[in-house]
């Protein structure tokens, strides 16, 4: 655990950004909640053919 | 903007007046939102890793969120510039509740901006100290509600101001009009008149309070975000509902002028936090931080102000509501049995996170807890 992170104050970003994503996560739900946006964005877009014809 | 271009146009071709439909400007309002905050998201967290503007974590909070220090915040301000952008785009400008919830939300934006500078810019860990930030939110929540109290009141801007001074000229007894009253939901006929004072300080409790619990809620990655989108939609249709003379007057909710164009609005709020949620869903490149918080909050509150419906924001944010009454309860049993405390930590997140669930099964749940509410809300259009 890095310095940053044992101190748990606003840190360089440059260590922000070598987190490892996946060594503390066992599964990563960014990829649902992606296509449950991508699913509303398409639910509007069919919506909106209600209006547009 | 495009309205009036379309309106314009409409003269030759008659095909751009589809563009004076509320529905379609919202639902086009949400994807323009939408795609702004695709396309200006990456670029932001990109300025803001390069500005070095990283989220502190508090060193008491569990131990799981000690990685998320030094995560880009700020990103709250990449929603205001979407939604900005979107309602002057697509909304219609001569509309004055259009520009209330507008001036309310930067508003309270720029109070959050101001907090956020100072804390992960400027490295002042108090950031603006609690008592200038609660002033200058009542300030302005102030300033809105007494507004609103003639807004809501008048059909339009020029009567505003005939209204305020009867008001002044009654020795500040005079009552409201019967749609300035506080609607009970599921109720047909009952309806709790407010008179002026009592608008004003439900005006302020609303939009302050709801203000502060979408920033008290906003402590784990995507949870105050999207049942703020799903509120918004759902108020987007109450504002369509009460905008609506005929719609308003079939589900017996009070008729106010102007008030479909908050629809617009709603669209844009629902498209901005989605796609701010792309990049904020966990585990986040992004926090949307003060600056974001407190604008939707305080959005959200002014729009249920508008519409009437301060009961059903109340039912439809209960997590936020359940969030805030957490602290509260917490700090106050704290002080009164001197030390003891009745959550394992608040606010509530933070309570599941520690009695085992994951962060993910906590946000996500708290989702499906508010889709309820919000269902349960939009049924009092109906059941009364």
């Amino acid at each position: 655990m890095s310095a940053l992170r044992k101190s748990g104050t606003t840190g360089a970003m440059g260590e922000a950004h070598v987190r490892d994503f996946g060594a503390n996560v066992t599964a990563t739900p960014i990829a649902p909640v992606r296509f449950w946006i991508i699913t509303m964005m398409l639910v509007l877009f069919g919506l909106s053919t209600l209006k547009l014809r | 903007m495009l309205l009036e271009l379309a309106q314009y146009l409409a003269k030759d071709v008659r095909a751009f007046n589809v563009f004076g439909y509320i529905t379609l400007r919202a639902v086009l309002a949400c994807l323009t939102a939408l795609a702004i905050s695709f396309i200006a998201g990456p670029l932001v967290i990109r300025k803001l890793t390069a500005y070095k503007i990283g989220q502190s974590v508090r060193d008491d909070g569990p131990q799981s969120h000690l990685t998320k220090a030094g995560t880009p915040t700020m990103g709250g301000a990449l929603i205001l510039v979407s939604i900005g952008i979107t309602s002057l785009l697509w909304g219609d400008l001569s509309n004055r509740f259009l520009w209330a919830v507008l001036v309310v939300t930067l508003g309270f934006g720029t109070i959050g901006w101001i907090d956020d500078y100072r804390k992960v810019v400027e490295r002042n860990p108090k950031g603006l100290s609690a008592r200038t930030k609660f002033a200058w939110q009542s300030l302005i929540g102030v300033i809105a509600a007494v507004y609103l109290a003639f807004a809501v009141s008048s059909p339009s801007n020029a009567k505003i101001f005939d209204l305020f001074w009867a008001w002044v000229g009654s020795g500040f007894s005079m009552t409201l009009p019967p749609k300035a009253d506080l609607i009970l939901p599921f109720f047909k006929n009952i309806a709790y008149p407010l008179g002026v004072w009592g608008f004003i300080v439900l005006t302020y409790l609303v939009i302050v309070g709801t203000s502060n619990a979408v920033n008290l809620t906003d402590g784990l990655d995507g949870l105050a975000i999207m049942p703020a989108v799903m509120i918004a939609g759902a108020l987007g249709i109450f504002a369509y509902v009460a905008g609506n003379t005929v719609y308003s007057k079939y589900l017996l909710l009070p008729y106010i002028p102007g008030a479909g164009e908050l629809t617009v609005f709603c669209g844009a709020l629902a498209g901005a936090g989605l796609g701010f949620l792309w990049f904020n869903a966990y585990p986040a490149e992004v926090f949307m931080g003060d600056v974001g918080a407190l604008a939707i909050g305080a959005a959200l509150g002014t729009v249920a102000v508008i519409v009437r419906q301060e009961i059903v924001l109340l039912i439809m944010g209960g997590v936020f509501v359940a969030e805030t009454l957490s602290v509260m309860v917490q700090v106050l049993y704290f002080k009164w049995s001197g030390g003891k405390r009745i959550f394992r930590m608040a606010p509530l997140h933070h309570h599941y996170e520690l009695s085992g669930w994951k962060e993910s099964q906590v946000v996500v749940r708290f989702w499906i807890i508010t889709m309820m509410l919000v269902l349960f809300g939009l049924s009092t259009l109906k059941l009364r």
